[in-house]
């Protein structure tokens, strides 16, 4: 009896001591509670985190992700080309006037808490939209005049002026059962967690700075996705990742940068990709924060034009491609990315501001502005205020920060002092809303069409009221144009007005566009399938307006995929025996022992 | 004697920094190397991501590490002196008030504080030295008030506040030259101390990102990739040169030590 109590002694102790060894290993790598075995869960791995779940508030590009896997769109853009497609309206047909369109909704969607999808809905977030003059989203639809919903299925809306923007406007269409709870007043602060949508997936955790989860939704009417999970992980390091991607901890980096990307190029069971997205980098000034911010700081020579153009003329962006991109990418010029092909306007070579350290002196000097103490920085030419700017870097995109190593050394050599400083990006949010910033980097990811990436230097943008413009840029001509182009029909009329814009743009240097980069990308090709580049052939992987990637991703082969699980959760349950299986037959001794004991005192 | 000659080796190092390198070579433009150029003739200790010597990084590096060790720890040891030479010599509700604060700060974990405060004053070298000195006095401060406790009873300080002397001139005259020793020699120990701190808060990124120590060269290194492209050279120049200099302060602290401190010479 004594020696099987003690044989069983020894097997606990080794048996925990295993268990203690194993779940050691597992606890170093955080995952998110939950994910448990026999679930499909496919992780992506990013360095950015998402800022809110409330679509009214939230700027960050996760965020976006979020909303474009929970909500859908009134008219989706297609897979393929971009071009509008059938969204939660099935259908839909403008009149001869071109004022009126007719949404024909669909019957089959649901919200995820189980009520139907209904054309009211859609009234309601748009009427919303217009009422509250909500910054992210009024530009798309601020042409329409009246909103009708003769019965459930259908939505007829009136526009000012004829337009085909009702086509391409990107907003995510909100249950009104959960909305109208929400007063104008709360709109700023709501959380909106989990967010209820209509789309494929919708958030079931989400821990700020380390990952959010989102489950399918089965009933989704585009169809169920193949997945049963995503898992959305954050990691501070992208040599991180990097492992992290090769253990097979995620199955999906996002946007890296080029040394990590170049790293994973010769991986095998890692494919990568050169995503063409429309995005950009720039150097943003603050250009008159104070005509809507009364106690905004912003530097007063960046209010001078010339001053800017001349530091326009002291950045070198081939060599900031070359080195800080290492050529992954094309050189920046206008606000309209090439990727909107129909759109994008480059200056005419003479135009241009060729990188030129003499003529930017040269402006300098003619515009007054000398170093009247000889500390090698020139001051404005009157209050004799040096010209030293503070430059805000994200500390959350390395390139941003090696970019500003080359800019400052630049703009020394014309005299112009900068003092970097590198914010997270809710720091440098409100620095840029309460307009206490002379100049930052930081980059856009405009929409295909390009009414949204225009719409931020109108002068409506402009915070507090407006949301997306960070220069305070305000011209009365360029709002002017925004107007028009609106309402012009003809895409070859309306890229005459849109080229005019950029021009403006251009010249007057509210931005330095550095680069259009490309999204680099890798993934566990030896494990998923089923990504679908929005557009094709070499756009986004994931879908960079839309939600087909997520649906119809798969593992490699369904046999071989179900095999690995199963042999993952074999694994599991020895592991589980070996560790449970002794301790629960100490327990038994121990009871059986302790039994005896109340015994022999009784 | 080791620590003298590896602390001589960097300190011209870093003085005849100019000589050795270019300093243009530490702003990328004026690069010429390629991306992670491996050790060659022409770099020494190959290239970062942006195409610069390593080896030029480097040593100028030692610059700002040294120079922030030095100036964070002469500000760690005067307000450490002050406050323990106050406490020690007027003792009562002064004492206790100024010991419990030097406590306060001795409990508080130091790289917590020190990142907190990094991030509200900002990036600037000079925060890093602030952050530092004002982190690194409490162990200072207790030593000076144990040494000023002892040196206040002594008879020669008795006799001279019986001729008359006044509270300064007994702190400067009597008890300042005979816990002197000991703080210098408390000193090297927190330099070493003071350049570890430098490194890890710039490797945190809490650093002055355009000025090179080897805590940012560090930091780049992490952040651009260097160890999935297997780039040792990047890592290991500023690596080993921390701790050879933290070890040469180490050891120099230690004989001082020795030398200066009454306790330790008894033995």
């Amino acid at each position: 009896m004594s020696r099987w109590r003690s044989l069983v002694a020894a097997g606990a102790a080794a048996a925990t001591i295993a268990g203690l060894t194993f779940g050691g290993a597992a606890a170093q790598t955080p995952s998110p509670s939950g994910s448990a075995a026999g679930k499909l869960t496919f992780t992506i791995g990013d360095d950015n985190d998402l800022d809110s779940m409330n679509p009214f508030v939230a700027v960050e590009a996760p965020a976006f992700q979020i909303f474009f896997l929970t909500y859908d769109f009134l008219v989706n853009l297609s897979q393929e080309d971009l071009s509008p497609s059938p969204g939660l309206a099935e259908s839909w047909d403008q009149s001869d006037d071109g004022l009126t369109w007719t949404f024909q909704i669909r019957d089959d969607a649901t919200w995820h808490d189980g009520q139907p999808v209904t054309a009211h809905d859609v009234e309601y977030t748009y009427n919303r939209i217009l009422e509250e003059e909500q910054g992210s989203f009024i530009d798309y639809i601020s042409l329409i005049d009246t909103i009708e919903v003769p019965d459930d299925q259908t939505v007829v809306i009136t526009t000012k002026e004829p337009t085909l923007q009702l086509l391409t406007a990107l907003v995510f269409i909100l249950p009104e059962h959960i909305w109208k709870d929400i007063s104008t007043e709360e709109a700023g602060t709501f959380e909106n967690n989990p967010p209820v949508g209509s789309g494929p997936f919708k958030v079931v955790e989400w821990e700020k700075g380390q990952f959010y989860r989102m489950e399918s939704v089965p009933e989704y009417w585009g169809g169920a996705p193949r997945i049963d999970e995503f898992v959305y992980r954050i990691f501070n390091n992208e040599d991180a990742l990097v492992q992290a991607l090769r253990a097979g901890e995620v199955d999906f980096a996002d946007s890296l940068n080029a040394n990590p990307f170049n790293s994973l190029k010769e991986t095998t069971g890692i494919t990568t990709h050169e995503a063409n997205i429309p995005s950009f980098d720039e150097i943003g000034f603050n250009v008159g924060a104070n005509d809507t911010i009364p106690d905004a700081d912003g530097h007063p020579a960046l209010l001078d034009v010339r001053v800017r153009q001349a530091m326009a003329h002291a950045v070198d962006k081939q060599v900031i491609l070359d080195r800080v991109l290492q050529g992954y990418g094309t050189i920046g010029t206008t606000i309209v990315p090439p990727f909107s092909a129909a759109y994008h306007y480059e200056p005419a070579e003479e135009d241009l501001f060729q990188f030129d350290l003499e003529e930017a002196n040269r402006i300098l000097d003619e515009a007054g502005y000398e170093d009247t103490d000889g500390d090698d920085v020139r001051e404005m030419p009157d209050g004799g205020e040096p010209l030293r700017f503070r430059y805000f870097v994200r500390s959350e995109n390395n390139s941003t920060v090696q970019t500003s190593q080359f800019v400052q050394d630049w703009f020394n050599q014309i005299g112009i002092a900068t003092e970097v400083e590198a914010l997270d990006d809710t720091t440098l949010t409100d620095a840029i809303f309460e307009g206490k910033y002379d100049m930052f980097h930081w980059g856009w990811f405009p929409d295909p069409d390009p009414d949204f990436i225009l719409s931020i230097f109108t002068c409506g943008q402009r915070p507090p009221d407006g949301i997306w413009s960070d220069s305070f840029y305000c011209d009365e001509e360029y709002d002017r144009m925004y107007q028009e182009q609106k309402t012009v029909a003809d895409v070859a009329e309306r890229a005459q007005v849109i080229f005019e814009m950029q021009k403006k743009v251009y010249e007057d240097a509210p931005y330095i566009v550095l680069y259009y980069d490309a999204n680099l990308q890798a993934y566990r090709s030896d494990r998923w399938t089923g990504f679908l580049n929005q557009p094709e052939p070499d756009g986004d992987l994931l879908s960079g307006y839309g939600n087909y990637t997520f649906v119809n991703l798969r593992p490699v082969t369904k046999g071989a995929a179900a095999d690995e699980e199963e042999g993952g959760s074999a694994f599991t349950w020895v592991w589980v025996g070996l560790v449970a299986g002794p301790l629960l037959l100490v327990a038994v001794a121990l009871l059986i022992r302790r039994r005896k004991g109340e015994e022999d005192r009784a | 004697m080791a620590g003298l000659i590896i602390l001589g080796f960097f300190l011209i190092v870093a003085l005849a920094a100019p000589l050795l390198a270019d300093s243009r070579g530490l702003s990328p433009v004026g690069a010429t190397g390629g991306v992670l150029d491996p050790p060659s003739l022409d770099y020494p200790m190959g290239t970062d991501d942006l195409g610069r010597s390593v080896l030029t990084l480097t040593i100028w590096g030692s610059r700002i590490s040294l120079m922030v060790g030095f100036f964070a720890t002469a500000l760690s040891m005067v307000i450490g002196a002050v406050i323990g030479i106050a406490a020690g010599y007027y003792g009562g509700w002064r004492e206790t008030a100024m010991m419990r604060f030097t406590d306060w700060f001795l409990v508080i974990p130091f790289l917590p504080l020190a990142i907190v405060l990094a991030s509200i004053l900002g990036r600037s070298l000079f925060n890093i030295i602030l952050v530092i000195g004002i982190t690194s006095w409490p162990g200072t401060a207790r030593l000076v008030r144990a040494q000023t406790l002892s040196v206040k009873e002594r008879p020669y300080v008795e006799r001279a506040r019986a001729l008359g002397a006044g509270d300064w001139h007994l702190i400067t005259r009597h008890i300042l030259p005979n816990v002197f020793p000991l703080i210098f020699a408390n000193t090297i120990l927190v330099v070493a101390i003071a350049i570890l701190s430098e490194t890890t808060l710039s490797f945190l990124g809490l650093g002055d990102p355009l000025r090179i120590s080897w805590g940012t060269i560090l930091e780049f290194a992490f952040n651009g990739g260097a160890a999935s492209r297997g780039a040792w050279w990047w890592l290991l120049p500023p690596g080993v040169a921390i701790v050879l200099v933290v070890l040469a302060f180490t050891m120099c602290g230690y004989a001082l030590d020795e030398i200066l401190n009454p306790r330790l010479r008894r033995r």
